[in-house]
């Protein structure tokens, strides 16, 4: 299983003011687990989060019409967010 | 003192508004718990209603009740045992009961 | 394990807050390690001197006080925020610790938690 150094938990839309500050605060050996309204930076992902191994919750992104979204992001059910939360050594709730 | 010098309060028997307490109140409220006010409850007391006054609010849990006691006034009387001893039930909602406090927020 | 609540939004006008300081409390009450870090508009809560009578609402900063008799570690205050917000040491409420990166502070936490 690897490891995540910190697991960044996002449910905040790209404007919200925590959605920058979560981006900066990402590093390499980081992964981002976008949940809720916090999927719709999937249309603008590519430009962001470079360092980090993106996850969005399938769901919420199905929902906003991201199914086929093409992007980086792998999309992932509750048991996995699961899995992703036990493999990080720290969490970060935004 | 009777019933009708009562200040006003909620269905649990808070008072609605901690300023109008006073000891003789904290004696009635006791008499409906059956607990008899004593020196070591009235140390207990008036630390609840000094911290109030600092704090604005009533040590959230019967745990937080217990490590302000102790904080305040020792290991000893700083006891889940010793304030239950003093304040039957659950010792933080009886104490601020009678202290004219606000219900402790998370005492179930 | 320890948790680190951040507080980023201001102390008056939302619930948002008091319940994160909620939150701090609880973990306090059993003995979990719990720090508190106000960033952005939440370092308003630090400011000394609240007096909340007109507004009919209890002081957060008579509530924080009680966070060092509850058990709560640390309270840490961004320290670009507190310029941001014209606050300094001396308007500020006794037992804060200055954080000029808040990024690293939240990395050295098992779990960060923010408010709302």
């Amino acid at each position: 299983m690897t490891s995540i150094h910190t697991l960044h938990i996002l449910n905040k839309a790209p404007e919200h003011p925590r959605t920058a500050e979560c981006m900066n605060a990402i590093r390499s050996g980081d992964a981002l687990l976008l949940t809720e309204n916090a999927v719709l930076a999937l249309s603008i992902l590519d430009d962001q989060a470079p360092m980090a191994q993106v996850y969005a919750i399938a769901s919420d992104a199905i929902a906003r019409g991201f199914g086929q979204s093409g992007t980086k992001a792998t999309l992932v059910d509750y048991p996995a967010m699961v899995k992703l939360t036990a493999q990080a050594q720290h969490l970060i709730s935004w | 003192m009777t019933d009708a010098n009562m200040p006003a309060r909620n269905n649990e028997g808070f008072l609605e508004n901690a300023n109008e307490w006073t000891p003789e109140i904290a004696a009635l409220i006791a008499q409906d718990e059956h607990i008899a006010l004593y020196e070591k409850h009235w140390e207990i007391i008036m630390f609840l209603r000094s911290f109030y006054s600092s704090h604005e609010m009533s040590p959230p849990s019967n745990r937080l009740f217990v490590k302000s006691v102790k904080e305040a006034l020792g290991d000893e009387k700083g006891s889940s045992i010793y304030l239950m001893q003093l304040f039957s039930g659950t010792p933080a909602k009886t104490a601020c009961r009678i202290a004219g406090l606000p219900r402790p927020t998370n005492c179930l | 394990m320890s948790t680190l609540i951040v507080i980023d939004q201001p102390p008056y006008g939302t619930w948002a807050g008091r319940e994160a300081l909620d939150m701090a409390f609880s973990l306090a009450a059993f003995d979990q390690s719990v720090s508190l870090l106000f960033m952005g508009a939440g370092v308003n809560w630090l400011r000394a001197a609240q007096q909340t009578n007109g507004i009919e609402q209890k002081s957060v900063e008579k509530n924080l006080s009680a966070a060092p008799i509850f058990g709560v570690e640390a309270m840490y205050a961004d320290t670009l925020a507190c310029a941001q917000y014209g606050l300094t040491p001396e308007g500020m409420v006794a037992g804060v610790t200055m954080s000029p990166n808040s990024a690293e502070l939240m990395h050295q936490h098992t779990h960060t938690a923010f408010a709302g």
